[in-house]
């Protein structure tokens, strides 16, 4: 996907280098461009006490989806039992109809090296595994080609920078389903095991790769730590909004004149974002924010500010930072089936309610769409869905009824009328999940 | 070896250390730390590293689980062991949280039986099985049909007896007067017809009634238990009293039963012809079992009359259950109802019942009104009694009457029918005397809102019917004046029955409890001693302290309510028809009270028995989602049969369809059936088969909807490692993983075809084959097998006394036959004192020669 440009004005804390420097540029220039002098002076002048204050001062949120405090997590793993501790990096990149991950890895592949060496140091990981989807083109190969670089200067390996700090950087590759960019399910993944998630707590803080504290997250995140140890925590928290801080990779698609990625801060409103990948195409209808897990919001929400608390009370979630723009064309009834249907296949079969329980919500959905309903389905999707996130093992069960539920809560004339009957309105163009 | 080398030890023990280590789950010493937590309002003493799940079973709490195997940390996948967290949004697992100090746990708020209550049902959704046979499922009594069917085919009619009696105390009586709603869901209907059920425990009853004539006692179902010390009232001795009594007296309470009458039966003997049912032959021979158990009988004692409810109470009896049945007959309330001539058909079978003539019945014209078995009762007993013309009249189609399958004997015998007629008036002389009654007839009108077409009087089509008497048999309720006086808290329920829970058959007064017909209205014969039955659990439950309430809301006493999904039709069955009683011819017949009916052969009784298909699940009791199907009231009580042979699930209960699997069974493998059509992809069979065993024959595979816990590519087991440990079959909660039934005892070995390649005795598990002396020892030669045996029994079972005993019993047979068995072969499961007994334990090669020679030829396989 194309990266669009943003606001002037705006902070670049993710893509700064990425604008000027060519991807295949190597080490030499992307530290000419300030790649790793975070690193450096951490190593000579931050103790990773400090450095975790710092993260936590700055106000990150995990950029995996939930947005949980990074600093809160970083001082899980460094208070967990002594011994080994793992970091493992998620560029798995789950959703299909966001980029982002692929995006940050092939443009600043050392952003994101930079900040897993921070993380692992402050948390006192020695061992760090990046996961990239497979198939993901060249992400993993330049990936491997900046790490090959960073470890022949020493800036990772057995001696970092001649001191004792140890810290060994792998890649993986996994192929999997949606639900692996789960993080329980990612440590499973990564221990050759069955990609299936496991009860949480025990979080991978206290108890995750190998049943050791495992710092886990994501690429994105990692990328913004360089940024906050270069200009310290305040100026990062500035950014953004008091609650959430920092900028965010958004993937925009669907019926807009110039579908693409932009890094926008937080508190963003729907409406910038929007005119920033040139608007809708047509009129526009809805917008599934947050991926197949997330929400539709209705056109009349635009002026929504991007936020984990603003989404999530709307009924959607920033998610994986997709915003899918939906036409007048489309039916929500058809789209939100369609994409329980997803999630449906997606499931790794494990948790009862979501192997049988999703596949039902997909059925009572095509239900609607055909005609061949009853009029009590719409309830029982209400009563399914309730006890299905509830009962939820992880999270793509646990979000998996959002496209129906905020379907129904802001297009209820579209499922009223399918449910009397009248099929939802004519759908010429059934947008799939990835634009 | 090399000195540069650093000294390292064995890894497979380390392999075998680690696997303990992370996977068994951890023996926690006693002294971690304990603390307090809150659960259900009771403060339980917890220890660190405890999940809430292990206290609340340590404290007796119930928490349902499917996928949980106590060996193995939590898993996580069936969520049904949520619990409500105080302070958490969303119901943690309680099989993987761990209890802190202070925590509030909740086991049973309405919102968690919900979420478990909708696992269940999409369980269900996906579940291509049944439980229960149809047939069983069927019977208001769920009697174990296949199970007796199977004794009788076996020739053992005391068991099938045994078995019947199990649900109901009567198999003759009912051999004779249940209308066998059975049969009509019979799974040999798909083959060719249905088997005679009824029949067959009748001849099974037959030979306990004979067996008992030459001095046997009637088997008992139940150990009987010790006396208890309480003491029970049973009003009404007819099937729901006496089958109550029955149960109440084998659970070690003292029985008194009260009857009105002088001679104990209730509607069995005043209610059913002597033709149908013999008195003497069959009911009092068949009560008598009753009387064996010690049940008391004090006839000549009405309810109300002679004695009162709280009489009872004062006399000390700490439960009272009434089942005083209905006895009061419906009015038409039709012009000329009260004329000289229109009898009670109660009243008229109370005497002729008993084989005596009806007062001036003989050459009279007889109309009977009705369509159940009074009616029918009614109708042939006025034939019998020599009435000149009888003509029964019902209301709406032949298909439509509860006694259909008795009309076409009652035309045979001469009474005529009329049906879709519904009556007008009686038509009487001057001196009020019946000289015909006047019919309508009626025709189906539009359907209802509920989509029924009910009958409605076609106008203009009245006809009079001439006639001497009208016998009344249009039902009939219970009386209850009784309850006025000496019964406060026993009430009327709005459809003027005894009001009593259905479950725990409490009605408003503390120990007085309600059942049988009072309680449901006229019902079956069989439906009245299913009441009894469950009645005498809740009495039972009620005189041990338990608390009833609790009881109604998680339905432990309900009766089984299996689910029905569609079944596969059986085609592969040679056709048997099946085999019909023959009747008396009907000029004898219908002057005669004689039993009109020629019991079979045992011949005939074991080949009909025979034709039955066994459809039943072998899991049954043993299966925990069944229980908790039932405690969640989440399964179906209906099967609706499709005309094509299959039958298809009844949508009316469960809120969720949609497609299912159906899956194929596999019987390839010797020890363990797999039905994956009952698989609940809960993982305990992987779980345990890969962490405990060591083996990991079965997984998830595939995803999303489709996943299933199976082998690789569904292979046989026999292609997997499997060591036939059946560990899968003891985890699994479901019949999905069985134990396979062995018929076989032993094996034989075709000595003209072994080839001696000796792999059968490398693969036995158990090392129950050996080389001969002649012949090289085979296994000696050839590589280990593939299965780590060493690693699998090194984990530690001493707790799982039932490995150690069986090496200890195959190693002392083994020294008993002279066999030498050095300590090498022996799986080292066993304590090494056992192992080291033998004295050749450390010889590496200790195959010594047998006595008698021969050796490899024969196995045991037990």
């Amino acid at each position: 996907m194309e990266l669009l440009a943003g606001r002037s004005g705006w902070p670049s804390i993710l893509l700064g280098r990425a604008a000027t420097l060519a991807p295949d540029a190597g080490i030499e220039a992307a530290e000419a461009a300030g790649a790793w002098s975070a690193w450096k002076n951490a190593v000579a002048s931050i103790a990773p006490d400090a450095l975790i204050a710092s993260v936590e001062r700055s106000g990150l949120r995990g950029r995996g989806g939930a947005g949980f405090p990074a600093g809160r997590k970083w001082r899980a793993v460094a208070n967990a039992d002594r011994g080994q501790r793992y970091l493992v990096a998620n560029g798995f990149g789950a959703d299909p109809g966001a980029h982002a991950e692929r995006l940050l890895l092939e443009r600043d592949p050392h952003g994101v090296l930079e900040g897993l060496a921070l993380a692992a140091y402050a948390v006192g990981a020695t061992e760090a595994t990046i996961v990239v989807r497979a198939g993901s083109g060249s992400a993993a190969a330049r990936l491997r080609a900046a790490l090959a670089a960073a470890e022949e200067k020493g800036y990772l390996g057995s001696a970092v920078l001649g001191t004792s700090i140890r810290l060994s950087v792998t890649v993986r590759e996994l192929a999997g389903s949606f639900v692996t960019g789960e993080e329980t399910v990612l440590l499973r993944a990564l221990e050759d095991r069955r990609a299936q998630p496991d009860q949480r707590p025990p979080y991978p803080a206290t108890k995750g790769l190998w049943g050791r504290p495992t710092l886990v997250q994501n690429v994105q995140t990692l990328a913004a730590v360089p940024w906050i140890v270069t200009h310290g925590a305040e100026a990062f928290a500035a950014t953004g909004t008091p609650d959430a801080p920092g900028t965010i990779l958004l993937s925009l698609s669907g019926a807009l004149g110039r579908p693409g990625i932009v890094e926008a801060p937080m508190g963003t409103t729907l409406r910038d974002l929007l005119d920033l990948a040139g608007g809708a195409t047509g009129t526009l209808k809805a917008l599934l924010v947050g991926g197949p897990t997330g929400g539709f919001l209705p056109a009349a929400s635009l002026d929504l500010p991007l936020g984990y608390g603003t989404l999530t009370e709307a009924g959607a979630l920033v998610g994986s930072g997709s915003i899918l723009a939906v036409g007048s064309e489309t039916s929500i009834v058809e789209l939100a089936t369609l994409l329980t249907r997803y999630l449906s296949d997606e499931s790794c079969g494990k948790s009862i309610p979501c192997r049988i329980g999703l596949r039902r919500l997909a059925e009572l959905g095509d239900g609607l769409c055909t005609g061949l309903c009853r009029p009590t389905d719409e309830a029982l999707i209400r009563s399914l869905s309730a006890d299905v996130r509830d009962a939820a093992l992880c999270g793509l069960e646990a979000g998996a009824p959002n496209p129906l539920l905020s379907g129904m809560r802001y297009f209820a004339d579209e499922f009223a009328a399918a449910s009397a009957g009248g099929s939802a309105p004519a759908a010429a163009a059934r947008p799939g999940v990835s634009a | 070896m090399t000195d540069t080398l650093p000294a390292k030890a064995d890894p497979s023990l380390d392999a075998v250390t680690e696997r303990l280590l992370t996977t068994q789950s951890p023996q926690r010493p006693l002294v971690t730390p304990a603390f307090d937590v809150e659960i259900d309002g009771r403060t339980l003493s917890a220890r660190a590293g405890q999940t809430i799940l292990e206290v609340c079973r340590e404290n007796g709490i119930e928490v349902p689980t499917l996928c949980y195997e106590p060996k193995l940390p939590g898993f996580g996948a069936c969520r049904m062991c949520v619990v409500d967290v105080e302070g958490e949004a969303s119901p943690p697992i309680s099989c993987s949280r761990e209890a802190e100090p202070g925590m509030t746990v909740q086991t049973q708020t309405p919102r968690l039986r919900q979420i478990r209550k909708t696992n269940l049902e999409l369980i269900f959704s996906d579940h291509n099985a049944y439980c229960l046979p149809p047939c069983q499922n069927r019977c208001p009594s769920h009697i174990d049909i296949p199970g007796f069917l199977k004794a009788n085919t076996e020739g053992n009619f005391i068991e099938s007896a045994r078995i019947f009696k199990r649900t109901i105390p009567f198999p003759s009586v009912l051999g004779r007067v249940c209308p066998a709603p059975c049969e009509e869901h019979c799974r040999r209907d798909e083959v060719e017809e249905a088997i005679a059920i009824r029949d067959s425990h009748r001849y099974a009853g037959d030979q306990v009634l004979k067996a008992q004539a030459a001095g046997m006692k009637a088997p008992v179902p139940f150990e009987v238990q010790p006396a208890s010390g309480k003491r029970v009232a049973v009003i009404g001795s007819g099937p729901a009293g006496m089958s109550s009594a029955y149960y109440l007296a084998i659970a070690g309470h003292d029985v008194t039963v009260y009857e009105r009458d002088p001679a104990p039966g209730g509607m069995l003997r005043y209610g059913i012809p002597q033709y149908r049912l013999p008195k003497v032959e069959v009911l009092e021979a068949e009560y008598q079992g009753a009387w064996d158990l010690g049940v008391k009988l004090v006839t000549n004692a009405e309810l109300g009359k002679d004695f009162t409810v709280s009489d009872l109470q004062n006399q000390g009896f700490d439960a009272v259950v009434v089942a005083i049945g209905c006895y009061d007959t419906n009015r038409l309330g039709i012009p000329g109802e009260d004329a000289d001539g229109v009898i009670d058909g109660l009243e008229y079978l109370r005497i002729a019942t008993l084989g005596l003539p009806y007062p001036g019945h003989a050459g009279t014209r007889v109309v009977v009104v009705g369509g159940g078995f009074s009616s029918m009762d009614c109708s042939r007993t006025s034939v019998r009694q020599g009435a000149a013309e009888v003509t029964l009249v019902y209301r709406r189609d032949m298909k439509d009457m509860p006694a259909a399958s008795e009309v076409h004997e009652m035309l045979e015998e001469g009474a005529r029918a009329i049906f879709q007629a519904a009556p007008v008036r009686v038509v009487t002389d001057a001196a009020n005397k019946v000289t015909g009654m006047e019919f309508i007839r009626m025709a189906l009108g539009a359907p209802d809102a509920s989509g029924r077409r009910r009958p409605e009087p076609v106008p203009g089509t009245e006809f009079i019917i001439e006639c001497d008497r009208v016998l009344l048999a249009i039902g009939q309720g219970p009386e209850l004046s009784w309850t006025s006086r000496g019964a406060d808290g026993v009430n009327a329920s709005k459809q003027k029955r005894l009001a009593a829970d259905a479950i725990t058959f409490s009605t408003g007064r503390p120990g007085v409890f309600g059942t049988g017909d009072v309680r449901t209205g006229a019902a079956t014969v069989v439906a009245s001693v299913a009441e009894g039955r469950r009645c005498a659990y809740a009495v039972d439950a009620y005189l041990q302290g338990m608390d009833l309430e609790a009881i109604r809301t998680r339905q432990t006493l309900a009766e089984p309510q299996p689910e029905f999904l569609s079944i596969v039709p059986y085609t592969g069955e040679t056709k048997q028809p099946r085999i019909r009683l023959k009747g008396m011819p009907i000029e004898v017949r219908k002057a005669s009270y004689v039993e009109y009916e020629i019991p079979y052969t045992q011949e005939e009784a074991m080949a009909e028995s025979g034709r039955c298909l066994q459809c039943t699940c072998e899991a049954i009791g043993y299966c925990d989602l069944r229980r908790q199907g039932i405690e969640y009231g989440t399964t179906l009580r209906k099967l609706e049969p499709g005309r094509d042979g299959t039958s298809y699930r009844s949508v009316n209960e469960n809120r969720f369809t949609g497609i299912n699997h159906d899956y194929l069974r596999d019987d390839s493998h010797a020890f363990i059936l797999r039905e994956p059509a009952r698989c609940i992809d809960c993982g305990r069979c992987a779980n345990v088969c890969k962490e405990v065993v060591g083996a990991a024959c079965y997984d998830f595979m595939r995803t999303g909807f489709d996943t299933l816990v199976t082998t690789p590519l569904d292979m046989s087991l026999n292609t997997t490692p499997c060591v036939s440990c059946g560990r899968c079959a003891e985890t699994c909660p479901t019949g999905a993983l069985m134990p396979k039934p062995r018929v076989l005892e032993k094996y034989e070995v075709d000595e003209s075809r072994c080839i001696l390649c000796g792999i059968c005795v490398d693969a036995c598990p158990y090392d129950a084959l050996r080389c001969g002396p002649d012949f090289e020892l085979a296994h000696e030669s050839r590589e280990e097998p593939m299965i780590d045996l060493l690693a699998i029994s090194s984990i530690e079972r001493d707790s799982e006394l039932s490995y150690v005993r069986r090496e200890r019993d195959w190693l002392a047979r083994a020294r008993a036959q002279g066999r030498d068995i050095p300590a090498t072969r022996l799986l080292p499961m066993l304590p090494t004192g056992v192992a080291n007994g033998n004295g050749n334990g450390t010889s590496a090669n200790g195959h010594g020669p047998r006595p008698g020679g021969g050796g490899g030829t024969h196995a045991h396989a037990k």
